[in-house]
């Protein structure tokens, strides 16, 4: 056989023979075509949960608004009582805006009176806010002419209702590169720390060196905690080299605190590392595990809204990515970059990260003993 | 006994590698496991090192039970196997540094070990080199300096020669005979009748998982390798006479050599050699061929060990 061919007839085989390998090929395009038409194929697109202040008290025209937006799709509304505590979770970013509908709104639209309608918007993320402010806008402009139609017959000429607007945080939207510099600098937490420590276990095991390291007196703990501290510090060079570039080449109008971006990345680094051991002691061979952590990383970047935010995902996939600990870290740093949080307001981030970083390593000396020790 | 193995068992899946093994290890002594591949030499020694578990069966590694000490146990062994463990894009220094690091040497203790490996393994003369850039001699003597680094009392090395030319092969028994004169008990596995005989104070020769024998060398071939041979050659045209006149020592033609089995061949030899001269007939060659381990494996097992392997 011709040495090309055989070479190439070998590596097939030994793909096909890999069934961790041939699992996550396939794997990779399904879950990434199941995951942009879960986002793309469908008519809502977006969905973000919206505070409503309804000071006008229970009226048919409230009634019909608060059931309106509902129905819409692309809102999930929570109903405050009390303006100050709406904003407060604004400002937590649990909710990307606030509308309150004022007093006598009823008697005012009724009584044909131009009436306003104020909505604060979270202007952390410059995308959703846009979206939300369009589609709060619109559906009010829809709702008149609905109004009019249903009262008195026929197009309404004008509409009274008057949105009026205002941006919390940073006091405007912020720009396209303040909304995508703190999802880029999730890249390394994500996909450096991951593709580093992914080759750490399954390398040595396929090289035999593992064995030197499993013959010796060294705690399954202590083999990750030393493959975690090399990884970290590869990742922390690829932090280094993101923020620097992202510094100087974009000079975002950002708030670089590094006594809370600094412990936030290194336990969203710490996740990623500890979730690249846990791969790295299941793969059986390096390819495995890479297409393994390859896929991962990038299913798990659409999920944590590294790039775009999860209000673009369907409400369940919202709530898968919910409680991935990387969205914590991803949203952290939003907050801190963007909202200038405190370290009270990541304190939950914070806690999430450093419990999910737990659990990972306690799985990964786990699998060590099941997989690796077998 | 500083190893003390009792009735090990070891399956892979249907297959027991391991069936039911007992021996134990003297301190100081170099034990050798002799048998053909697949015969659970390496599972032995890959469970003594901790790095597989046994399904049933006892072992104590200085008065440590395996299953309940194992770490201590893995600090008093330095476990040398076949393959070279050593990273390639390290130099020979940094991989002893590295394995050092595991047993949580000192700088000091590291600096003794590394003149004790320059010393006794010869490595100081390419401590600074790449492990990539070295020859296959170079890295074995640096995969057990780095099997060592931490001054085991007990060393487990899994065919050591295997894939050695004859002098490379000499100078690695060379250096297991002065880890022994260190004080070394050594547990090695081999597939070399040669090498088994000329380094080992006790073999253990084992087929399919179990010790079908175990004694000094010397003691398996006088007890089980059978009689001493004596081989005669002649000129061609007198090979027939010669059968004739030593047709009583019931002598056995082949390859135009006469082969007479000898419980005293010294004294067989003496008188063969007396009657081939009275009659005239002049010998090109007479010698006694003692029995080896190879005998003594055809004889326990019905084949050669090459043939076991195949």
């Amino acid at each position: 056989m011709n040495p090309i061919i055989g070479i190439a007839v070998k590596d097939t085989k030994t793909f096909f023979r890999e069934r961790g390998t041939v699992f996550w090929t396939i794997a990779f395009p399904v879950m990434i075509m199941l995951l942009f038409t879960a986002i793309f194929g469908r008519d809502i697109p977006f969905n973000a949960n919206i505070g409503i202040v309804n000071e006008d008290g229970q009226t048919p025209v409230t009634a019909e608004i608060i059931t309106g937006l509902n129905s819409t799709g692309i809102f999930t509304l929570k109903n405050f009582t009390d303006r100050t505590e709406a904003l407060r979770e604004l400002n937590a970013t649990n909710v990307r805006a606030v509308i309150t509908i004022p007093q006598n709104f009823t008697n005012d639209l009724c009584g044909e009176q131009n009436v306003n309608v104020s909505v604060v918007l979270d202007g952390s993320n410059a995308d959703v806010a846009r979206l939300v402010s369009s589609g709060i806008s619109t559906f009010f402009s829809r709702y008149y002419r609905s109004f009019y139609s249903a009262t008195h017959g026929g197009e309404a000429y004008s509409d009274p209702i008057t949105v009026n607007e205002e941006v919390s945080a940073t006091g405007q939207i912020i720009g396209y590169k303040e909304n995508i510099v703190p999802g880029m600098l999730c890249y390394p937490l994500l996909f450096s720390s991951m593709v580093v420590s992914t080759g750490a276990i399954v390398y040595e095991r396929e090289k035999g060196t593992l064995k030197k390291i499993r013959a010796s007196p060294v705690h399954p703990l202590n083999v990750l905690f030393g493959k975690t501290l090399a990884a970290l510090f590869q990742t922390t060079i690829s932090i280094l080299i993101m923020v620097t570039l992202a510094y100087v080449l974009l000079a975002p109008k950002l708030n670089w605190n590094p006594a809370l971006l600094a412990p936030i990345m290194f336990l969203g680094s710490m996740n990623g590392i500890a979730l690249g051991l846990v791969i790295s002691c299941i793969g059986r061979s390096p390819q495995e595990a890479s297409n393994a952590a390859t896929t991962i990383a990038i299913v798990l970047q659409f999920f944590i809204g590294m790039y775009f935010p999860i209000e673009y995902l369907p409400s369940y996939l919202q709530q898968i990515g919910r409680v991935i600990p990387m969205t914590y870290a991803a949203q952290a740093i939003r907050d801190i970059m963007v909202r200038n949080a405190t370290l009270g307001e990541i304190a939950l981030p914070l806690t999430t990260l450093t419990i999910s970083a737990i659990v990972l390593y306690v799985i990964g000396v786990l699998l060590y003993r099941r997989w690796v020790e077998k | 006994m500083i190893i003390e193995v009792e009735e090990l068992v070891k399956y892979y899946g249907d297959v027991k590698a391991v069936d039911g093994v007992s021996f134990g290890v003297e301190e100081g002594e170099t034990f050798g496991l002799l048998g053909p591949n697949g015969a659970g030499k390496t599972t032995l020694m890959e469970i003594l090192c901790c790095l597989r578990k046994s399904d049933s069966g006892k072992v104590n590694v200085l008065g440590y039970d395996l299953v309940n000490d194992s770490y201590k146990i893995r600090s008093s062994i330095g476990f040398c196997p076949q393959e070279t463990l050593l990273y390639d894009l390290l130099n020979v220094h940094e991989n002893l540094a590295f394995s050092a690091s595991l047993y949580s040497l000192g700088s000091k203790k590291f600096k003794e070990r590394i003149d004790f490996s320059t010393k006794v393994l010869g490595v100081g003369e390419f401590l600074t080199r790449r492990v990539d850039k070295l020859s296959g001699g170079m890295k074995r003597r640096a995969n057990l300096a780095a099997s060592i680094i931490h001054d085991p009392p007990i060393v487990i090395l899994d065919e050591p020669t295997v894939g050695f030319d004859p002098t490379i092969k000499r100078e690695f028994w060379e250096l297991i005979k002065n880890l022994k004169s260190y004080g070394k008990t050594v547990l090695l596995s081999t597939h070399d009748m040669y090498e088994a005989d000329t380094i080992c104070d006790r073999v253990a020769i084992m087929e399919k998982g179990k010790i079908a024998a175990l004694d000094k060398p010397d003691v398996l071939k006088k007890k089980i390798g059978g009689e001493s041979a004596i081989h005669i050659r002649t000129k061609d045209t007198q090979t027939k006479d010669a059968c004739k006149v030593l047709e009583k020592y019931n002598c056995v033609l082949t390859d135009n050599e006469i082969q007479i089995s000898a419980e005293n061949p010294w004294e067989t030899m003496t008188e063969i050699s007396s009657k081939l001269i009275s009659k005239g007939i002049l010998t090109e060659k007479i010698e006694i061929v003692e029995p080896t381990l190879e005998d003594v494996f055809i004889k326990l097992s019905g084949r050669r060990l090459t043939e076991a392997e195949e």
